[in-house]
Order: C-alpha cells, then structure tokens, then sequence
C-alpha cells in the first residue's frame, strides 16, 4: 500500500479526536478523544518509521505512549476530585475561571 | 600597641541593635544594664586607649588601623580605618565619660517613660555615631558619624513623638543639620580634587603652598610627596565649607535655630547633645583640619566674627528667657562661641580644652536642671519655682558648681579653660604690633563673659532663692514626660490635705545623684589639665593641632586678662543680685527693645520663618494643586485606567470553557499548518 493510505487514515483518525474533543461535554469522552489523537499520531510515526527503516519513528511512539498513560493518571484523578467537590463533570459547567 | 578603638565603636553599635531588636521583651533592669553596659565597657576601652597613648613617645601617638578597603574607584580609594592619636583618643574619652554618666543618670530620669528601651537604644546609637565621627581616619567615615549623629539627634529630640512641638523640633534640627551635612560634603568634594585621597594622614601630613595665581614652578617629583600646591581660593573654599558644617553641628550663627528647640527632648537627652556629643563635633572638626585652617587666614576671620557675634546674641538671649533649659541651650551657643573663637585665634587646643571642661560643667547644669524639673512635676519656668534650695541640697550644690564653672569663677574647671581662651584672643590681638579684629573679639569675648555670670547668676537666683512662686506640685514623679506617659493610681492624694505646696518635691534617686556628684567633683577641678603654668593638654595634643596660640605666663598681661575675666563675671553676678536676689525675684516683662528683641530671639526665627519656611510652604501647595494634581497624577491615572479598559476588553476572552479554549488552541495550529503550506 502506498504511503498516502496510511496518512490519510492517521489523518482521519485525528480529525475524529479532534472534533470530539471539541463536541463532547464529558470529560471522560474527551479524553478518549485525545487518546485517539495522539494514536493518530503514533500511526503517522510508525508509517514513516517503516518506509524510511529507521527507528527513532518507535522510540517517539514509545515516548507518546508513556506520557499518555501518564497524563490519563494525572486527568482521570483530577476528574475524580472535581465530581467530589461539584457533583458533576459537564465541563460547560466548570467555567468558575471565567475572566 | 593593641589598638582598641574598635571596641569603643562596637560596643555602642551592640548595644543599640540588641535594645532595638529585643528591647520591647526585656525586663527594666536589663534594658537600662545593656544600655550603661555598653558605654560602660566602651568608656573602659577609652581609657586603656588614653593611657597607651600617653605611655609612646610624642611623635609616635599617632596610630592609623585600617581594617579594610571600604571601596576601589578610579583614583578614590576609601580604606575603613579607625585613628587613635591625641585629639581623637580625648575626644572620645569626652565622649564615652560623661556619656555614660548621662546614661546612668538616664536610668532615674527615664524610669517610669513607656519607651524606655526605645530610649536607650538611640542613645546608644548616639555614642555609637560620635564614636565613629571622632575615630574616624578619613572624611568619607567622619562623613557617615557626621549623619549618624544628625539623624540619633533627630530620633532623641523627637522623642516624645505624640507632641506636635517634639516633632517639630526634631524635624528643624534635621533639616538645618543637612544644610551642614551638604557643605561638609562639598568640602569633601574639593578636598579629594585637590589631594586625590580623602585620608587623614594624606591631607594633613602635607607641607601646603598656597598660592593665587598659578606659579610657574616645575617641583620635582620626590618633591610633591610632601608639598600640596593649592590655590588660595581653593583653601578658603573648603575651610569656609568646614565651618559651615561646623557651624550647622554646633549651632552658629546663622545656623543655631534648631538648639534651643532641641529642648523638646528629654533632659538627659538635651545633657548628651548639649556636653557630650553633636555639639562637640564642629568644634572637634576645626580642631582636626587645623593645618587648612591655619593656612587661610581669611576664614579665621569669618569664623572668629561668626562665632563672636554667635557667643554675645546667645549670652544676651539667654539672659531673658524664663525656661531654664533654654538658658542653658542659649548659653550652650554662647560657650561653642568661645570654642571657635579660639580656634579662629589659632588656639586649636584650647578651644578642644574649654569644650572638656565644657561637657563636665554643662553636662551637671543639664541633669541638675532635669532633678528640678523631674522634682516640680515637670515645671521648667523660672518665674514659678523659686526658694527650693532647702527642699533639693544635693541638686542645689550640684547647680552652684555648674554654675561657678559656666560662669569662670576661680578655680572651678570653667575659669581655666575660658582664661585659657580670652587668653588666646589677647595673644593674637596682642602679636606683630596688634591685630584690630582679634582685640575686637577679645572685648566680645570679655563682654560674653559678663552677660554669662548674669546669667548663671540669674538662673540659680530664680530657681533657688526667694520665695517659692508656683503653684502646687501635683505628682513629684510626672517628670515633663507626664503627658506621654500612663498614669498610675498614685497622685490618689492629689494635694487636698498637703498644706506645703512643696511637701512632695523630693531629692533625685541614687542614679540620678551619683552622676550629678561625679560631675560636680570634674566642675571642680577639670580645669587641672590645663592650667596655663603646665598646659598638659595643650602639649598632649600638638601633634595633631599644631602649638596652641597663648598668652604665656610671662607676659604682663597675663595676669591682667585672668583678673579681667574674672572682673567681668563677678560684675554679672553682682547685676544678677540686684535685679533677682535683694528683692524677692522679680521676673516683671520689660518694655525696653533690647530685652523684647532678645527675648524673641532677635527674630530670626521669625525671619526664617517667613523668608524661608513659608514660601517653601507656599510653593509646596502651588505645586500640589498645579502641578502634581493635574499633570502628574493625569499621567499616572491615566496609564492606569488605559490598562484597566484595555484589560476589561481583553477578559472577555477568558469564557471559562474548556472548549473555546481547545478551539482556539486548534484554529491556532491550523493557521500555523495553513501558513506553512501555502508559504
């Protein structure tokens, strides 16, 4: 398969992530949304990893998938206090930094 | 020799940052032991400095410690450095001595005062200050006591900071002493342009050639090491320069209007500024640059027509004046007069020798004066106390000695050092077939003398004879700090069963009496170091003065000026008992000018006040309305509102959703994808 197919559908893949980020109110959604993301991304990195037989394409991925999972923690125990503190986690809701 | 002039100024410095940090937890006792403590152990110090120097040989007295380099720049090198020669190892025993008796006497005098570590922390710093003025061994170090003491004065004087008088009074003495403070600045200025160091030992160990038109004289170099060629304008310059900052220091004319003010401070304070410190630092200053001002002989004249003219107004005004502690701050001026004017004769020593026996007798006339205060509950007019010589004996001696000394009676101390100075007026007035000017100042000198016993004479008449004139005495322990201070339960018995107006004026305290006795004994005889058959202090101290100008013994008119001064005292007394002592003191308002005019201080306060104070005043609201509340506030509230609107708009970006803020995170990557694509 040529390169573009692998593009297009990492291409894609982003723009799904994208749009959900922007469209969802759950945060749970959104961060699946990322997630989805930065998988676009990963993709992008192993197509050029392959056609160019190099491996920093791999070491990158690895890299994004570890800080992923970091962030997840991080996000996901974020989350968790907000709903204890708000009893919700409809993000329109949460706009107390309102200027 | 181990130099320990270092403790001297370490000790004091100690003192105040303990009291200043600590002081406001600390128990009475260990307050008023810290801040004698001190002084104490730094007048210790004084001494073992005094005697070490007395022990070397004459031409090695002379010891310069320089503990580091302050600053490097260019060609100005500033080293820290303390100086233990003659004039300053006297100058700080002076200082240190009767400073620590005052701090003693502070004890009895300040006891029940809510600021009472307050107190002794700034006189503390006092010490501190005039310790560094005196040991200094440059002008920048001399520089820096100079302003210390200016701004202790300003804390003391301004004491009692709830009295608008107090504060006011604390505020004119500063401002009149930065007047000095940018004239000794100055002088520095032109001294560092014409000698490229500011050091002591560089300035004063040179050979000056004055000239007044540049000479066309090529010196060898191994030559300049010891001569300094200076324009005569350049020499006058400075030395008037000097003596303005002398003159501010040690209230000159026309510089005096803040001393007798400074009589808003507490009494012991009013004793150290007036015996021991402050005043003492212009007198100290001449005396130091005594080779410039040997050298320019027109300034000798300024300052002998100055402090002339300064000694006979303060001794007239303080003649009519009914507080007694502005007598005494007038007659403060008058002998700083006399200090000047021998020096001006070129008598450097003796002016440094009327200025020891000076802080005895003025330092005693200072805490006798505060005991009658303190035993009157707080009265310092003359015209109401009266016959209290039964009630307070001790404080009644102690201001008779006082008295004798100020007024020159042989032998107290007083009598000796002021000889010493007409003396040295006669002896200029007198050499190379007579100089007009000096036999001037010798007859003010002489004239001063007479209005001096008048007023001693005066003042111990109307405080300790007669009848008592005043009204009742409310609580003998509400010394002038009665306001100022909470007021116990005590004056519970307040006089309605007293018959005795006088049944609660009490003598002082031990703290209080002790020093008082101290001071009394060196009135007496302080004047032993310096008789004119063996002037010890002269001699101690012409390594740094230069050989003193005066009338020596075996001149005829040796005897003659002795007599002379004594004549004219002992006609001021015998004024002073016709008008107060015979007939019951009588204190009437007179109508002649000369008693009005002196009475308002030759209105030159009020001449200040209107040629100076007021239009500054004036423009001070002109500016405040025209310019400061137009222009500049304009420009400032308007940069700040600008910010404010603008930051009002600006704020309604921040919505508070998480998902306009990731819009705009992507349209913003977006623009930035489309602007490399399309470039």
């Amino acid at each position: 398969m040529p390169l573009s197919a692998y593009l297009i559908v990492s291409a894609l893949l982003f723009a799904i992530g994208a749009l959900g980020v922007l469209i969802r109110r759950n945060p749970l959604v959104m961060f699946m949304s990322i997630e989805l993301m930065l998988n676009a991304v990963n993709l992008s990195f192993m197509t050029f990893a392959r056609f160019l037989n190099s491996v920093d394409g791999w070491m990158f991925v690895f890299l994004v998938l570890t800080v992923a999972a970091a962030e997840v923690v991080v996000g996901l125990a974020i989350i968790v206090s907000i709903f204890r503190t708000r009893r919700t986690i409809n993000v329109d809701e949460l706009n107390s930094l309102k200027g | 020799m181990q130099n320990l002039t270092w403790l001297i100024l370490a000790l004091p410095l100690a003192g105040f940052v303990a009291l200043g940090l600590c002081g406001r937890v600390l128990p009475r006792w260990l307050i008023g032991l810290i801040g004698c403590g001190v002084v104490c152990g730094a007048f210790v110090a004084a001494v073992v400095d005094f005697i070490s120097t007395l022990g070397m040989p004459a031409t090695a007295r002379t010891v310069d410690t320089t503990f580091w380099t302050w600053l490097t720049s260019g060609g100005l090198t500033v080293k820290f450095g303390l100086l233990s020669d003659p004039l300053s190892a006297v100058m700080l025993l002076v200082v240190t001595g009767v400073g620590f008796l005052i701090h003693v006497y502070s004890i009895g005098y300040m006891e029940g005062d809510a600021g009472y570590w307050r107190f002794f922390a700034f006189m503390n710093l006092f010490i501190f200050a005039m310790a560094l003025l005196v040991a200094a061994d440059n002008f920048l170090f001399l520089l820096v006591g100079w302003g210390g003491v200016g701004l202790a004065s300003f804390l003391l004087i301004g004491f009692w900071y709830t009295r608008p008088a107090a504060v006011a009074a604390a505020r004119k003495a500063f401002v009149v002493n930065v007047i000095g403070d940018v004239g000794l600045m100055l002088a520095i200025f032109l001294l560092f342009i014409t000698f490229g160091s500011l050091a002591f030992a560089d300035i004063f160990s040179k050979q000056y050639v004055v000239f007044t038109f540049a000479p066309h004289i090529i010196a060898p170099a191994s030559l300049l090491t010891q001569i300094v060629l200076i324009p005569s304008v350049t020499l006058t310059a400075i030395t008037l320069l000097l003596f303005a900052a002398a003159a501010a220091k040690s209230a000159q004319l026309p510089l005096h209007v803040w001393l007798p003010d400074a009589m808003e401070g507490p009494t012991p304070v009013s004793a150290l500024i007036h015996a021991a410190t402050m005043v003492t630092a212009g007198v100290y200053l001449v005396a130091r640059c005594a080779p410039l001002f040997g050298a320019a002989p027109f300034t000798l004249g300024v300052v002998g027509v100055v402090t002339g003219l300064t000694a006979l107004m303060a001794a007239t005004i303080a003649c009519v004046q009914t507080d007694i502690k502005r007598v005494l701050a007038y007659s403060t001026m008058s002998q700083l007069g006399y200090m000047f004017m021998a020096e001006s004769a070129g008598g450097f020593s003796t002016g440094i020798f009327h200025l020891t026996t000076h802080a005895y007798f003025k330092a005693l006339l200072f805490m006798s004066a505060g005991a009658v205060i303190h035993a009157l509950g707080g009265e310092q007019d003359m015209r109401k106390m009266g016959g209290l010589r039964h009630k307070l004996p001790l404080t009644f001696w102690c201001f008779v000695a006082g008295g004798l000394a100020l007024a020159a009676i042989f032998p107290f101390a007083g009598f000796w050092s002021k000889d010493a100075v007409l003396g040295s007026l006669l002896a200029r007035g007198t050499e190379n077939h007579g100089a007009p000017l000096w036999l001037a100042l010798y007859a003010v000198g002489l004239l001063t003398a007479g209005f001096t016993g008048f007023y001693t004479f005066r003042l111990i008449l109307g405080i300790f004879w007669g009848e008592y004139r005043g009204g009742e005495i409310a609580a003998a322990h509400g010394a002038e700090a009665a306001a100022s201070r909470p007021r116990g339960g005590d004056n519970s018995g307040n006089g309605k069963t007293a018959r005795d107006p006088l049944a609660r004026v009490h003598e002082v305290g031990r703290a209080m009496s002790v020093p008082m006795l101290v001071l009394l004994v060196l009135s007496v005889i302080g004047g032993a170091y310096g008789l004119p058959w063996q002037n010890a202090l002269g001699g101690f101290l012409q390594p740094v003065t230069g050989a003193a100008v005066e009338l020596v013994t075996s001149n005829p008119l040796f005897y003659v000026n002795m007599a002379a001064g004594l004549l004219a005292a002992l006609a001021g007394f015998g004024l002073a008992w016709r008008a107060y002592g015979a007939r019951a003191a009588s204190f009437i308002p007179s109508r002649n000018p000369l008693v009005v005019a002196a009475e308002h201080r030759y209105y030159i306060d009020d001449l200040y006040d209107v040629v100076l104070v007021r239009p500054v005043v004036w423009l001070g609201v002109q500016l405040r309305r025209g310019i400061e509340g137009a222009t500049l506030d304009g420009g400032t509230r308007g940069s700040g509102s600008l910010v404010g609107w603008s930051s009002g708009v600006l704020r309604s970006l921040q919505t508070g959703y998480v998902r306009n803020y990731a819009l705009l995170l992507f349209l913003g990557a977006a623009a930035i994808l489309v602007y490399y694509v399309i470039r």
